[in-house]
């Protein structure tokens, strides 16, 4: 008896567990598609970051190869 | 978990920040110095000389190009990474407490301090994240907080909210453009400062850390309050990881609070709590005094913690804090599998 009430109260936590995490997830796959539209929207780029990264390593380079010409 | 420990330090931490590629950590602290460090064996790369107060907060832009730093000396300033060349200093009537670029790094935020004769500001400077480009002397916009003093403050996704914390435990949100504030919701315990306030990846939610002994996640849009994570100890510093669902928290009593050495035992440690479940999952010891900074590297292969002891300690997590799971996380990635 003892151990069917520990078991039946480990499936409450699982079960609990469980909800928590679909949740989570549910809130995360809502609030990701909510933010990608806004920024579709107002026409910003989806990674607001990849493009600086790129332009930076473009400048780089090309001050490498300055140097080269040097 | 073999932390590496910084010391270049000579007083308490302020604060600590990785860059977005999370091989470099920068360190401000009560001493005046800034320090960069690389993250993989905690050598010191360089330094940054200039301000003529204990620097408060620092934060890098998102190329790894500038530094922004804030101090008691009422100055923010900009630095060249690499050549450690002052860029740029702002000039204010009290103390900057903490400074954050936005997600492209074009805008700056500082948060002054309230003094006899000032109430607090929120300020937003525009950026250019160019070495040699001259810097604007305007403010772009000043937030007044005539309520209670902001004590924290940062962007949201697209830039689009202002978020601070106050001294007095509630939350706000500014539109990011006009600065008109749009809510302001008590969240932590009233009059328990929030202490901390750091962002999830893209900046569509946050955590807090409280004075109150809780740490909370909270929505950038709504400010829904999401979880809530209860500790034992006066709370200084909150991050969320990437990679495992786990939030670092730090704090301790400050020893001047304390009235006996006991309370003080075990209190100087990083607290993991998983993001989700608000389950307490482990503790790492180390530091001698309060933690008054912890930063997650944003690539998720560590963290660090920065005290009120001078030192900065930097963790890289080993295969057993990546492999551990709980039962229905397991489930799903099974079943994704």
């Amino acid at each position: 008896e003892d151990t069917e009430r520990i078991n039946s109260a480990d499936v409450a936590v699982v079960q609990e567990r469980r909800r928590l995490l679909e949740e989570w997830l549910a809130w995360r796959k809502s609030m990701e598609e909510e933010a990608a539209e806004e920024r579709a929207a107002l026409g910003l780029p989806a990674d607001p970051v990849a493009d600086l990264l790129k332009a930076k390593t473009a400048e780089l380079a090309a001050g490498e190869e300055e140097k080269i010409i040097e | 978990m073999r932390p590496i420990l910084l010391s270049g330090h000579e007083r308490a931490l302020t604060q600590i920040k990785y860059n977005r590629d999370g091989d470099l950590i920068f360190s401000v602290s009560k001493d005046q110095q800034i320090c960069v460090w690389f993250a993989h064996n905690g050598e010191r790369l360089g330094t940054y000389h200039g301000h003529v107060g204990a620097i408060w907060t620092v934060d890098v832009d998102p190329t790894s190009t500038i530094i922004a730093s804030g101090s008691a000396d009422n100055t923010i300033r900009l630095w060249d990474i690499k050549s450690g060349k002052c860029l740029k200093t702002w000039e204010f009537p009290t103390a900057v407490k903490r400074v954050e670029f936005n997600e492209d790094g074009t805008k700056l935020l500082g948060v002054t301090e309230k003094r006899m004769g000032h109430l607090g500001t929120i300020v937003v400077l525009d950026i250019k994240v160019d070495v040699d480009a001259e810097q604007t002397d305007e403010k772009e916009l000043t937030i007044v907080c005539d309520e209670s003093k902001a004590t924290v403050a940062g962007w949201s996704y697209l830039s689009k909210y202002i978020i601070a914390g106050h001294e007095d435990g509630s939350v706000s949100q500014y539109d990011g453009k006009t600065g008109d504030l749009i809510y302001n919701i008590p969240i932590h315990e009233l009059n328990m400062a929030i202490t901390d306030l750091q962002w999830s990846p893209d900046r569509t939610y946050f955590i807090t850390a409280s004075k109150d002994k809780t740490s909370k996640l909270i929505t950038a849009s709504e400010l829904e309050v999401l979880k809530t994570y209860v500790a034992d100890t006066p709370l200084n510093s909150a991050t969320i990881t990437t990679k495992k669902d786990f939030v670092v928290l730090g704090g301790g009593q400050a020893a001047m609070d304390v009235t006996r050495t006991s309370a003080r035992q075990g209190k100087f440690e990083a607290r993991f709590y998983h993001k989700i479940f608000e389950d307490e999952i482990g503790r790492v010891r180390g530091h001698f005094g309060p933690l008054n900074t912890v930063a997650a590297d944003p690539t998720g292969k560590g963290y660090a913690s920065g005290g009120e002891d001078g030192y900065v300690r930097v963790h890289q997590f080993d295969k057993g804090y990546f492999d551990f799971m709980y039962e229905v996380e397991r489930e799903r990635q099974n079943r994704l599998a």
